[in-house]
């Protein structure tokens, strides 16, 4: 408007710079942490589907064989076999996960007492490595000297061999699965469950509805973004689940426990079929991918009708 | 909750004719006093267990199995102190933490600020890029990044530990980070600018401040992860001097004859405890995160 009461618009050299730093300041700012990011995720995954679609050998020698080696896989047993353990591992594990952190999530925030304390312990596993999680379950449930069969003796009742059983070991390994991944997805939830507007529930107790159904009707609705992100959470943690299973079963007994990322790190390092091993990579990146795709679909972007109801 | 309690009570309590007080307390104990029973129970026990069977004695597991030492002891921890080695897996774990929590914690922080604070070409498609990777489990990659630091000279170095440990922490950090900074009003900043502060001056003197507890959290997420990661050290270290204290625990098996339980335990609570006193320390500022969903 009142650009006739300016000099012409000549920057001097100075002002050129000046604009020409405020313009790559964000490039500037940015880059080095993505050369971080790309230079080694980026290249892994990039070089991870090369390698897939090469034989090696124990030297690392490739040659390209284009889909050989997921042929190879998808037709070998053991690889059935992983696959179907993980799915029942991962649908065992959201169940029994999703179920805890959201009676952990009501508990602790109903609870009257040492809300602060209760609300810190129950963070704690999420600070215990896979590897000490996995060490602290072996010890609960050895034959001899474990906490559980001494409960059960004491009782009178058979100690079976837990981790000796296939069935009982794949029991085991998705507890102690469980208990590392709870904490995060509970206190996930508690925040959901702290933002439900409590005129609500006011309103919903005149209307006569029974607490069931004010969970149903109101809760769950309202914390469904928080349901996502937690069951993303569980799945992805349960789909790569490596170091707790390596650590407290390696895979056994008979092959029971033997998830897809364990099976690849035994194709890959003790085989030295890195091949092979790629092409598992390149399936748990799949699986992984998608099934978050599919969570944040359904539970954050296809939130929107219950947006009216905040 | 006191809805649910006195419904779900209500006809017992009449026949017991007990004051609507008593009846809602007593509502009140079953569903939150159970449920809360089991998550301390859950939550503790291992550790417990650990710590108890850690101070027992080499055989007695063996002998009688009791649920208390019958003469506690701190052998165990003796015994793990003088391992060979020991010093150095815990020195290469603190080294490696030390690294993998800075560096991240530096470089996330210029990102975030460039993406809280900037509108540029390409803005979404470099957060995408920073974004994706937390898609991608650790342990896939870890076939991969054998063979690439195996061309590059790298297995049994710190640097691979370094270089694969800051990449996989940026992600996570820079999200947490572009969230806390985004979320501070642009006024403040423009004030400070006015009196003649610099990008710098207003980062360390305005920014960082102010989303102190986000930069809490994340360097607080940065050495759980260093400090507990095993895949990538699997894959990347073989010699004995450079494993870290997790790998070590993870070979301790191995490494032993008859498994001496309190040995055992105590090496795993020896590694679990320095990082359950940084959560101890800085609890507030991460459950606080967590719960207002600014990790995730």
């Amino acid at each position: 408007m009142n650009a006739t009461l300016h000099a012409p618009e000549v920057m001097t050299a100075g002002e050129r710079a000046a604009e020409m730093a405020k313009r790559l300041a964000p490039y500037l700012l940015v880059i080095p942490g993505l050369v971080g990011v790309l230079g080694v995720l980026g290249y892994a995954v990039a070089g991870g589907f090369l390698l897939s679609l090469n034989e090696t050998d124990m030297f690392l020698n490739k040659t390209f064989v284009g889909l050989k080696n997921y042929i190879a896989i998808v037709q070998d047993a053991r690889f059935q076999n992983s696959l179907w353990r993980t799915l029942v591992f991962v649908v065992a594990s959201i169940t029994l996960g999703i179920t805890l952190s959201m009676m952990f999530a009501l508990t602790l925030h109903h609870v009257g007492f040492g809300r602060r304390f209760f609300r810190g312990l129950s963070l704690v596993p999420y600070f215990v490595s896979g590897i000490a999680a996995a060490v602290m379950f072996r010890f609960i449930f050895t034959t001899s000297g474990g906490f559980v069969n001494f409960i059960l003796t004491s009782l009178g009742l058979p100690a079976p061999s837990w981790l000796g059983d296939p069935t009982l070991a794949f029991t085991v390994s998705i507890l102690a699965n469980a208990w590392f991944m709870v904490p995060f997805a509970t206190l996930i939830l508690l925040g959901g469950l702290q933002t439900v507007d409590k005129d609500l529930y006011e309103a919903a107790k005149l209307d006569g509805s029974s607490g069931l159904h004010t969970f149903r009707r109101i809760t769950l609705p309202l914390i469904k973004p928080m349901m996502g992100v937690s069951l993303i959470w569980i799945s992805y943690i349960s789909f790569s689940t490596f170091d707790i299973i390596l650590a407290l079963t390696a895979g056994g007994p008979a092959r029971a426990t033997e998830l897809i990322s364990v099976y690849m790190y035994q194709i890959a390092f003790l085989e030295l079929d890195f091949g092979r091993g790629s092409v598992l990579m390149v399936m748990l990146l799949s699986f992984n991918t998608l099934l978050s795709l599919v969570y944040l679909w359904v539970f954050v972007y296809g939130d929107r009708r219950y947006r009216v109801v905040r | 909750m006191a809805s649910r309690a006195e419904t779900a009570m209500d006809p017992v309590h009449e026949r017991l004719g007990l004051s609507a007080g008593l009846r809602y307390r007593l509502g009140r104990f079953l569903l939150i006093g159970i449920p809360l029973a089991i998550l301390v129970i859950w939550t503790t026990l291992p550790i417990l267990w650990a710590v108890l069977s850690s101070l027992k004695e080499s055989l007695e597991i063996y002998e009688s199995n009791t649920l208390l030492p019958a003469n506690p002891n701190l052998d165990g921890y003796r015994t793990v102190l003088a391992m060979r080695g020991f010093d150095s897996w815990l020195l290469n774990s603190f080294l490696v933490t030390v690294v993998a929590t800075i560096v991240p914690l530096a470089l996330s922080i210029l990102a975030a600020y460039g993406f809280a604070r900037y509108a540029f070409r390409f803005r979404h498609v470099l957060l995408l890029l920073y974004l994706i990777p937390r898609i991608i489990p650790r342990v896939s990659l870890i076939v991969p990044l054998n063979s690439l630091m195996s061309d590059l000279g790298l297995i049994n170095t710190y640097w691979v530990l370094f270089i694969t440990y800051t990449a996989s922490a940026i992600p996570l950090s820079t999200w947490i980070l572009v969230g806390f900074f985004a979320a501070i009003p642009k006024e403040i900043e423009e004030s400070a600018t006015m009196d003649g502060a610099n990008m710098w001056h207003r980062l360390r003197r305005v920014i960082l401040p102010i989303a102190w507890p986000g930069v809490v959290t994340a360097g607080v997420l940065c050495i759980r992860e260093a400090w507990n990661e095993f895949a990538f050290v699997l894959a990347l270290i073989n010699e004995t001097t450079m494993r870290t204290l997790p790998y070590q625990l993870y070979m301790l098996k191995d490494s032993m004859g008859v498994q001496d339980y309190a040995v055992y335990n105590a090496f795993t609570v020896l590694t679990v405890l320095p990082l359950l006193i940084v959560y101890l320390l800085l609890e507030r500022r991460v459950v606080e995160s967590i719960v207002s969903g600014a990790v995730k």
